[in-house]
This record gives C-alpha cells, sequence and structure tokens, in this order.
C-alpha cells in the first residue's frame, strides 16, 4: 500500500509466558502524527523496541518503505529512517550542543576524524530545520530539559529521520515548552515527517494526533481518527472500564488550625506565603514550573532554606534545617522524581518503605526489628494495592505506578501530621492514578493534612478541597472548596496560573474563605 | 576573552594561580628555585609522571580508573633492562619497542577481562596489577639492577640533555631528552581525545554508557585502544624510569599510582567519566611534582610531600566541588 512508511503485521513477542505483544498488525502513513496510548506494561514500549530492531519478535513481519523484514536489526531500522528518541534522551551530559547534535551522523558515516566545522555545520543545519538557534558551545547539562530534547530531535533529524518515535517527550517540561516541542512536531509532520508520539498526558496526545492507537494488555484495541474520540472514550478503551475520579469530602469535626504557614519567604523562590490547615485538609498547590511550587515544597522539607516568616505546627513554630528536623516536626514531601530523589532502586520494597522510620522498628538494643519491618511493609503493600510477588521483590522492577505507591507508603508510615505530595503521579498509569487518590483521601480522611502539587487540573479538582496558584513566586490567588466545585474552577486556575487575570489579593489565608 | 574561556577552565585558572602564589613564596625565601637549572630539574623529574599521566587521563575520561600502570611500567621497564643484560643488545630502541610491546599486551589482558565479565575497572585492574607484579617477580625476578649492571644505552639516555649550560658554581645543566617523548605522547593525546572519532568515543563512553553504545560505538573497541593506550605509555615510561633512576629495584613504583592519579584528578578529570582536559591534566602533574621537589627550598624535609600534596588535591577538588554545589542548589538540586 503507498503512503505507509511502517506496517506491521501480526507482532507477537512473549516473555516468560507473557504476551508482551499479541498479534498486534499496525500501519503508519508518511507524514502522519500517530499517538501510542495505553498504560503501563500494554505494550506500547515493547512495540517501540520492535520497530527499532532492539528487540526481535517472535512472530511477525514488519515493512518499513516497502522493504520486508522478518527480523529486523537495528541497523536495518536505521537505514530506512527509524530514529528513537527514548524517554531518558541518551545524550552525552559534558560533550556540547553541537557534538551532541551530530556524533552519530559521524559514527553512522564510519568517519575516523573529528571535524569541528563539520561537526558545528550539522548542527546548525538541523536547529534550523526545526527553526531553532542554541549556542553550539554550550555542554548538554547546562541547558534546560526543553532544549535537550530539542537537541535529541536535531540528532534524529541528522539521521535522515523518515519516523520519529518520541517516549513520553513532554515528562520533565512546563507547559510553555510543551507548546513549543508540540509546535515543532507539528512543523516536521508539515515537512512530511511521521511522528509516533507516546505520551500519558492525554491532553497532548488530542492536540496533535492524526491517528490514535490504544493498547490494552499486550493487544491493540484499536486505530481511531483522533476527531472519532473524546477523553473518556479514550480512557475506556485504555483501562476497559469507566473511569471516575472520586471528589473528595472532608469530613472532619476539628476546626482548629493544625499547620499554619505564616509570611514565608526566600526571595527569588517565593515571597510571603500564607497558609492555615486543618486536619483533613487537601490544600493544592499548582502553578507553572519555576512559579515557586517545588521551592516552597523543599523549603518546608528543610532543604532550599527560607529567610523569613514562620512554620507552625499544632500551635508551635518548628525551626527546619534539614529533613530529619521536618520528620521529626511531622512534615514528610514526596518530591517530584522519585526514581532520583525518592527510591533505593536496587533495595526490596520492605527496605524502600521502612528507610524514613528506622527509628520506630529499633529495638531497644539499638538492632533492627527485621520482623517488624516485614510486617510493616506488608501491611502497606496491602493498604496501598501495590502489586508485588512479595515484599523483598526490588523496587527496580515495579511499575511506575507501584514505585509511587511504594513511596507514599513510605511517608505515611512516617505517620506525618502533614504530608506535602509533589506531583504524586507524574508518569503513572490510571489504574494507579485511581488508586493513588482513593489512598491520598483515605489518609486525609483519617486526620492527615495533606499539601498536594501539581499541574493537572482534573487531580487537583478532584482532590483538593482549596487551592492555591503561585505565579513567579508569589501566591496570586485560591479557590475554597465551593469555588472549586463550580463548573468554571478548571479555566479560573488556568489563568490565575498563565496570568490572565482573576487574581485574588494574595494577603488572605488559605482557608478563611471557606470557614 | 571568550575565546580564553573556550580553553581554560575556571578550575585550571585556580592551578596556575596555586602554582603562581607558591612559585612567589618559594623564591622570596630561597634564591636558588627560580632558576632556569632548577626549571630544567623539575621538567626532568616531571616526564615519567605525564607520560603516564596523559593515559590515565584517557582512563578517567572514559568512565574508568586503571591501577595496574605502574605495575605495567615497572614490568616492562625492567623487563626490558634484563633483556638487554641477558641478550647483550645494548640497544635504546629495543629497550623501547620490548617495554611498549610488553605494554600494549598487558593493556589488552585488561580491557579483555573489563570487557567481557563487565567488571568495574577498578577491581579488574586491581587484581591485574597484582597479578602482573607476581609474574614479573616470580618469572623474570627481583634483583635489583645496580648502576654498573645498567646498559650503557640507558645511562646514556638518562643523562643526554638537548642542549647545556654551564651555572655559577661551574657545574654543566641542561634540558633533558626526556623531554622529545612528552611532547609526543602530549600532542598524539591530545590529537586522539580532540581530532579522532576514537577519541570521542572515549569521552563518549564516559559521558554515558548507554548513550554511546546506542550511538552506535563498538565499546569493545574503545575499551582496547584505552587500556592498551595506557600500557603503552606506562612501556615507554619504564624506560624512561629506569634510565632516569639508573638503579633499578623491581618493584619500585609499586604501590604509587594513586600519587599519579591524584596528580590528574587535582587537573581536575572527574572519577565519574567525561570531564577533563590536557592543560588540567599537566598543571596537576606540575603542582604535584613542583611539591614533590622543591620543598627542600623551603627548608622542609620530604616528608611533608604527602601532605602537601594532599592539601592541594582536597583543596582544589573541594573547591570546584562546592562551586558546582552552588549551582546545583540554584537549580533546586540537594542530592550532591
Amino acid at each position: 500500500m503507498p503512503g505507509n512508511i511502517l506496517e506491521a503485521n501480526n507482532i507477537s513477542k512473549t516473555y516468560g509466558g507473557v504476551h508482551a505483544l499479541d498479534n498486534v498488525s499496525m500501519c503508519i502513513k508518511a507524514g502522519e502524527i500517530h499517538c501510542l496510548v495505553g498504560e503501563n506494561g500494554s505494550g506500547k514500549s515493547t512495540f517501540v523496541k520492535v520497530m527499532s530492531g532492539a528487540i526481535t519478535p517472535d512472530n511477525g513481519e514488519i515493512t518499513l518503505n516497502g522493504h520486508t523484514y522478518r527480523s529486523l536489526n537495528p541497523i536495518d531500522s536505521i537505514r530506512e529512517g527509524v530514529q528513537v528518541i527514548y524517554q531518558d534522551l541518551s545524550l552525552f551530559p559534558h560533550m556540547t550542543v553541537a557534538e551532541n547534535i551530530s556524533m552519530n551522523k559521524m559514527v553512522a558515516l564510519g568517519k575516523k576524524l573529528v571535524n569541528m566545522a563539520e561537526v558545528r555545520k550539522t548542527a546548525e543545519e538541523q536547529l534550523a530545520r526545526i527553526g531553532e538557534t542554541m549556542d553550539l558551545d554550550c555542554p548538554i547539562d547546562e541547558i534546560s530539559m526543553a532544549n535537550r530534547q530539542l537537541v535529541a530531535i536535531c540528532r534524529a533529524l541528522s539521521l535522515d529521520a523518515k519516523l520519529l518515535f518520541m517516549d513520553e517527550p513532554t515528562t520533565a517540561l512546563t507547559n510553555i515548552e510543551v507548546d513549543r516541542l508540540l509546535k515543532i512536531v507539528l512543523e516536521l509532520k508539515e515537512k512530511g515527517l511521521s511522528v509516533v508520539f507516546i505520551s500519558h498526558k492525554l491532553n497532548e496526545v488530542f492536540e496533535v494526533a492524526d491517528t490514535i492507537t490504544i493498547f490494552r494488555d499486550g493487544r491493540k484495541v484499536g486505530d481511531f481518527n483522533s476527531k472519532e474520540l473524546s477523553y473518556h472514550s479514550l480512557i475506556y478503551h485504555m483501562t476497559g472500564r469507566n473511569v471516575e475520579y472520586p471528589r473528595y469530602v472532608r469530613k472532619a469535626t476539628d476546626d482548629n488550625i493544625r499547620f499554619e504557614i505564616r509570611g514565608l519567604s526566600r526571595p527569588g523562590h517565593f515571597e510571603d506565603v500564607n497558609v492555615k490547615m486543618r486536619r483533613g485538609d487537601i490544600l493544592g498547590i499548582t502553578g507553572l514550573k519555576g512559579s515557586g511550587r517545588e521551592e516552597l515544597a523543599l523549603s518546608l522539607f528543610g532543604l532550599n532554606p527560607s529567610k523569613s516568616g514562620q512554620v507552625i505546627i499544632n500551635g508551635k513554630t518548628v525551626s527546619i534545617h534539614s529533613p530529619t528536623d521536618a520528620i521529626v516536626s511531622g512534615l514528610s514531601l514526596l518530591p517530584e522524581d522519585r526514581y532520583t530523589q525518592a527510591l533505593f532502586p536496587t533495595h526490596s520494597i520492605s527496605e524502600n518503605i521502612s528507610s524514613a522510620s528506622l527509628p520506630s522498628i529499633t529495638t531497644k538494643a539499638g538492632l533492627l526489628d527485621r520482623k517488624g519491618e516485614r510486617q510493616n511493609a506488608i501491611n502497606m503493600v496491602a493498604k496501598l494495592h501495590i502489586r508485588t510477588p512479595n515484599v523483598e521483590t526490588s523496587v527496580q522492577n515495579l511499575s511506575g505506578g507501584n514505585q509511587q505507591k511504594t513511596v507514599i507508603a513510605r511517608w505515611v508510615l512516617t505517620d506525618p501530621e502533614v504530608l506535602i505530595l509533589d506531583g504524586p503521579t507524574v508518569g503513572v498509569d490510571i489504574a494507579s492514578k485511581v488508586d493513588i487518590y482513593e489512598q491520598i483521601q483515605s489518609f486525609a480522611s483519617q486526620g492527615m493534612s495533606i499539601i498536594l502539587i501539581s499541574d493537572e487540573l482534573p487531580e487537583l479538582l478532584a482532590n483538593c478541597n482549596s487551592v492555591m496558584v503561585m505565579r513567579a513566586n508569589k501566591v496570586v490567588g485560591f479557590l475554597s472548596n465551593e469555588e472549586l466545585e463550580k463548573p468554571d474552577a478548571a479555566d479560573r486556575l488556568q489563568s490565575m496560573m498563565s496570568g490572565g487575570g482573576d487574581d485574588f489579593q494574595p494577603s488572605i489565608p488559605v482557608l478563611e474563605a471557606q470557614a | 576573552m571568550k575565546r580564553l574561556k573556550k580553553y581554560i577552565n575556571q578550575n585550571e585558572w585556580y592551578l596556575m594561580g596555586i602554582i603562581l602564589i607558591y612559585s612567589i613564596i618559594v623564591t622570596t625565601q630561597n634564591s636558588g628555585f627560580f632558576t632556569l637549572e632548577n626549571f630544567f630539574d623539575v621538567l626532568k623529574g616531571s616526564s615519567g609522571m605525564i607520560i603516564l599521566a596523559m593515559g590515565i587521563l584517557v582512563v578517567l575520561l572514559s568512565g574508568g580508573i586503571d591501577l595496574s600502570f605502574t605495575a605495567i611500567a615497572m614490568f616492562g621497564g625492567y623487563s626490558a633492562a634484563r633483556l638487554m643484560m641477558a641478550t647483550k643488545i645494548d640497544n635504546l630502541a629495543f629497550a623501547f619497542v620490548v617495554s611498549a610491546v610488553i605494554g600494549i599486551l598487558l593493556g589488552a589482558v585488561n580491557a579483555l577481562i573489563i570487557h567481557k565479565f563487565h567488571l568495574p575497572t577498578m577491581i579488574a585492574t586491581l587484581g591485574t596489577s597484582s597479578l602482573f607484579s607476581g609474574i614479573m617477580t616470580t618469572f623474570i625476578g627481583t634483583k635489583t639492577i645496580t648502576v654498573g649492571m645498567m646498559p650503557k644505552s640507558l645511562r646514556a639516555f638518562g643523562g643526554f640533555r638537548l642542549f647545556e649550560m654551564v651555572n655559577d658554581a661551574g657545574s654543566t645543566y641542561g634540558l633533558t631528552v626526556f623531554i622529545i617523548p612528552v611532547v609526543i605522547v602530549v600532542v598524539v593525546t591530545w590529537f586522539i581525545l580532540y581530532k579522532t572519532m576514537l577519541g570521542r568515543g572515549v569521552i563518549a563512553l564516559g559521558n554515558s554508557e548507554e548513550a554511546a553504545k546506542r550511538s552506535g560505538f563498538n565499546l569493545f573497541w574503545i575499551r582496547m585502544f584505552i587500556y592498551t593506550y595506557v600500557g603503552l605509555l606506562a612501556g615507554i615510561m619504564g624506560v624512561i624510569y629506569v634510565a632516569e633512576v639508573n638503579s633499578v629495584y623491581a618493584v619500585a613504583l609499586y604501590g604509587t599510582e594513586l600519587t599519579y592519579i591524584a596528580a590528574v584528578v587535582i587537573g581536575g578529570a572527574k572519577l565519574t567519566g567525561g570531564e577533563g582536559k590536557i592543560l588540567g591534566t599537566l598543571l596537576g602533574v606540575i603542582i604535584v611534582r613542583l611539591l614533590n621537589s622543591t620543598l627542600v627550598f623551603l627548608g622542609l624535609t620530604s616528608s611533608w610531600n604527602g601532605f602537601f600534596t594532599g592539601a592541594v588535591l582536597l583543596f582544589s577538588v573541594g573547591l570546584t566541588s562546592y562551586m558546582s554545589r552552588l549551582r546545583s542548589r540554584r537549580n533546586l538540586t540537594f542530592t550532591d
């Protein structure tokens, strides 16, 4: 069939009796943006690896540009113009922008010597193709995540990519950067490139996709024209069921202020933040990346110290200079990047869960109570529905959602007064998301006060009974429980985040308006 | 200034500052320091170290570490000298060829072990270091080669000067011939690292093994190059060492490898790979050698060597680490 750059027929791949891909067929047309969606473990990544030649399927054929391959190897795949940008980007952090863009091409051409003029020329040409300029001599580890993503795209283009796979390219980007990236992807499509886009963020999928292919449990559910699908039907096909996020309702009757932030400032990061929270409150904090929300969370946890202001827990002013201080005072933080900031990937679930509560499982003789540790872990695994064969499994073998639940278990075990969750469902699939929301709400119902930092509006609307918005290091407004229930809540949050008016006076304490 | 910044980084400015300040202090204490004669002496004493440091830089850039190069240098240099004595081939080229071939072979052993068994490079070379040293002392011997036994060509090489001058006291001094192999090694290393894809591959490997593999680099040949190159340089250095000291104890250098690595690390190379430069490495070696050979001008005994080398190491590495920590704090990273 002309017009198809890739045709995959009846691809199957089994790992130890489990079908990672079960008889999947798919076509990708020249010059289209084709999104792959599905839960973690649904087979998207395996499909990408098969198309890149990294793994050989048990069954099936792949036709690229009219050439049929029974078993495709990476070299053939690249020669046919297939390029994959993995989530980790595979860049060289201490090498320059120019070298990162050109390196693969030079290797592919079998060059023996390095001609810096040529390296720079290649880099400039590819950057020009996507209409961007960058300091070619800047090392990669000194440029933003968004620019690194662009470098990876340029590198792929330099190898005459005809079909570009992008695996979760927007995870680490701010909203503005995402828009810029999506615009570039659409422009590349206009120039005839086919792009296969994999994302958990469904709004992005709808924004760019011509065709959406849905995977579930290693099977293809179907190919859909993106106009045929709605947000709800897409989720239905992905999960096989109707998903409703439960809306949190505070039931606690104790209206005393338990946690208070008074005039907390760190110039350049956040200024004059005032918060009051009661038992069972879930306070959302939102804003664009760099608005100060993450800086504030880190400060409450004893990193990134504040310059002025007070933090008061149960009427007592606490001074927090380290994470240890924070934990002792009853504050816990689930960090944004679970893999590098929270997990001990090679250690067991049980050790990961107990790591912040070691004093409580230490015997009088000062030794670790391994039985107690195990029992705690077993309880938490059951409570949070962590899917694992046992608590000895090392955490790196779990899916993203289950890893996140493990980190949540760790902090819940410390029995905090206030639990701060920074992006608790980033990169987590929908089923786990629902699980995590239910757990967050049940902890709040049991009396914990929770601060939920997120830029996903549905997440905030479902879980929070008040939301504070930050922009340019300042609190620019908040919505009370009643306001969050109104249909215009999402639009109002959005416009406050981006600065489109509707600013409240920042000095109004968060919960007084609703009390 | 921007151009200069491209070639000289912050750490290198610090190092130059340290050298300058140290030189000024010593000069004010002892006029014998700031003389051409002393300069030539320091240069001669640094020659072997510079050659090895270039090899160490290559290994560190690749994200590895090599602890076996002193064992290889002694294996090569000592065996070459013994072989010359046994065969009566008193020829300098012969010494270099024998020692270089031994170095390359032993380096290849390192590369094979590291690549095939996926061992951490430190463990692998810690093992081969003892292994090589053991093989040499068992099969080749441990007898000290004294001045009298030393082949003439080696002795001549050790004392040869490219040109000579006479000092106030009437004794002659001059620029050592060692400068020739040193310059060749530095230029060749620079060329490989910056002008060949092989060198870029070494640095790519040190940046990210996974990314290097995905880029299509052949990691086996890159590792083979890295460790045979270090072996080769160790072989060359072995001959220079034997010629320089003139009387060789069989395992003389064995156990000193960390001093060499320290010099390269002072020069700004990171043990985590991918970062390090030739200029910095040269400055690192100069600092270590200056401290080792000129503390006498301050009236300090050689027992102060270790103290000062350690202090400079901690100061320079600590300072750069502190600066990068401040940078990451600004980017809200608190992990390092």
